[in-house]
């Protein structure tokens, strides 16, 4: 109990540098498994992020976060179920974990509590990270509009991509949502 | 020596936006602490400030899976501080749409249930299929899909459509086979049984120490619901009996649920076959005059989480006070007394027998 903990040692590292770590260690002797790493980094090197490439991929693998505030979470759970069945189109891949995720749908109304909790959320994705404004509450405070404890729309925290109405906005509109961001990230989708 | 975990307030499992702080030992739950307050709004607040009947959306909010039943208090609460008598058949439109929204609600909780215990996304499938068809019955009564707004001071916006019987009567046939199903399925799985059965046990003792209420009380062996104890409306004509179980663990609680819906389906039955003929709208509020100044109304309400009261001082235009008995708030805090000498890994498992809404916690 009473030994001392070495943070710099390698079992403390982040994530990143031992990443890192694992390259330059792959580099320096050819021929390990681990320089697997090194050659599949310089390949994203040499792409470009503006290519058409990077683009098509980035449109068609979102991964939503799993996060629901209030009443538009329950629409947003019938959406992944049976009758909605966003997996037809590729939609539902809805993580538990930030660092898995590059969309946010914000369902339901933000307090003021919440928004240090939203905002961190939103760091921990990975980039390029969109978010999308489900329903009355997260795109201007909806009927909460006068209480003294909500934040009237989450664009006042965050950057929104698309913003859905209603209250709460049926899930077919998600659908229709997310084909928009889908063309705002690369061109028209087809049906 | 015990560790400090903190879960939430986003997580998975926590029904919304809940911060629990767990002290273990081990594997072992000495303690836990609900932080509440993430999703506070300050609907009581916002209530005064609005007339009467603006004020029956907000109620819907609060309890989002079973709108329905906070709507219909606040409208009862109104009532009795206007002194409005409810006609007879919308007495029975109420009760039917009330159970089919518990129903609902049920239905949602064990898809949450089976979620929350980890693998059962088959029972989230299942359950949400049979809930749309609810929503779509509701939808054709009411024209909305899920925040109904359908009652009125002595009646409803909408009456019951023409087919509406043979439709409902052709989803509960549909409902009682599935329920049958659900039961082969969850009872006959060694994974739910094992998670369930014998844990989170709360006795009877504690339960009513604590003020539980709902099905949470009725699966710890006492017989109390608002329905049977201080009869509303037409459930005293339709011989309405409370589910009662004695263990007071998760399969208990669950179990409770699953006879609710048996129970709820039959009064449906019953209240389409014995429904009068005639009107059940009911009046706008200009037509009934302004309320008495400082009349003191208080109604109670069985909503499928547990009793709700409504207290409501009155004011001629609009609430001068209304304070809210949420059952959820209260039920919350058993989960410490239920928690305490469990697993980690069960927690989450008794959090979602109790059913939470997270709204209806922090109002």
């Amino acid at each position: 109990m009473d030994e001392e903990i070495d943070h710099n040692s390698r079992e403390f590292l982040n994530a990143k540098q031992e990443m890192d770590q694992l390259v330059m260690d792959s580099m320096k002797s050819e021929g390990k498994p681990n320089a697997m790493f090194a050659k599949l980094s310089d390949l994203f090197k040499a792409i470009p992020v503006s290519s058409s490439m990077v683009k098509w991929s980035r449109k068609n693998s979102l991964w939503p976060l799993q996060f629901g505030l209030a009443c538009c979470a329950i629409e947003l759970m019938d959406f992944g179920a049976a009758r909605i069945d966003a997996e037809r189109k590729g939609y539902l891949l809805f993580r538990a974990t930030p660092r898995q995720c590059d969309v946010m749908l914000v369902a339901g109304w933000v307090t003021k509590s919440m928004v240090p909790e939203v905002k961190r959320l939103y760091e921990q994705m990975t980039e390029p990270r969109h978010v999308i404004a489900f329903g009355e509450c997260a795109t201007c405070g909806g009927p909460w509009w006068e209480s003294y404890n909500i934040v009237r729309g989450i664009d006042q925290v965050l950057p929104v991509d698309v913003y859905v109405a209603g209250c709460p906005p049926r899930p077919e509109n998600l659908f229709a949502a997310l084909m928009k961001l889908q063309e705002k990230l690369g061109g028209k989708v087809g049906d | 020596m015990s560790t400090r975990i903190n879960i939430g307030p986003v997580h998975p499992s926590t029904h919304g936006v809940l911060h629990l702080a767990v002290d273990i030992e081990g594997d072992t739950i000495k303690d836990v602490e609900p932080h509440i307050g993430f999703l506070h709004r300050g609907v009581e607040k916002l209530v005064e400030t609005r007339m009467y009947m603006q004020s029956p959306p907000y109620m819907e909010k609060l309890d989002y899976v079973a709108p329905m039943s906070y709507d219909e208090a606040y409208v009862a609460a109104v009532e009795a501080a206007l002194g409005v008598e409810v006609k007879e058949r919308a007495q029975y439109v109420r009760v039917i749409e009330l159970e089919l929204q518990r129903i609902a609600s049920h239905l949602f909780f064990l898809g949450a249930l089976c979620n929350d215990m980890g693998q059962m996304f088959t029972m989230f499938m299942w359950v949400f299929e049979d809930r749309d068809r609810v929503l779509d019955l509701l939808q054709e009564a009411t024209g909305q899909r899920m925040f109904y707004v359908n009652m009125r001071l002595g009646g409803v916006t909408m009456d019951l459509p023409p087919d509406f019987t043979d439709n409902c009567i052709a989803f509960l046939d549909h409902l009682d086979k599935r329920i049958t199903e659900y039961e082969k399925y969850l009872e006959k799985n060694p994974v739910f049984i094992e998670r369930t059965k014998g844990v989170g046990i709360l006795s009877a003792e504690d339960a009513k120490a604590l003020g539980v209420t709902g099905p949470t009380l009725r699966a710890s062996g006492v017989p109390y619901d608002v329905r049977s104890a201080k009869p509303y409306y037409v459930y005293g004509k339709l011989g309405f009996n409370a589910v009662k179980l004695e263990k007071g663990d998760n399969f208990a609680r669950y179990r409770v649920r699953i006879l609710e819906m048996r129970e709820s389906s039959r009064l449906v039955r019953e209240a389409l076959s014995k429904i009068p003929d005639g009107d059940a709208l009911g009046a706008p509020i200009r037509l009934i005059g302004p309320a008495a100044k400082n009349r003191v109304v208080t109604v109670s309400r069985e909503l499928p989480r547990g009793e709700c009261m409504m207290y409501m001082v009155s004011d001629p235009q609009r609430p001068y006070r209304l304070s809210i008995r949420s059952p959820c708030f209260i039920n919350l805090y058993a989960l410490p007394h239920m928690a305490r000498g469990q697993r980690l890994a069960d927690l989450f498992s008794i959090m979602g027998s109790l059913d939470l809404v997270m709204a209806c916690v922090d109002r």
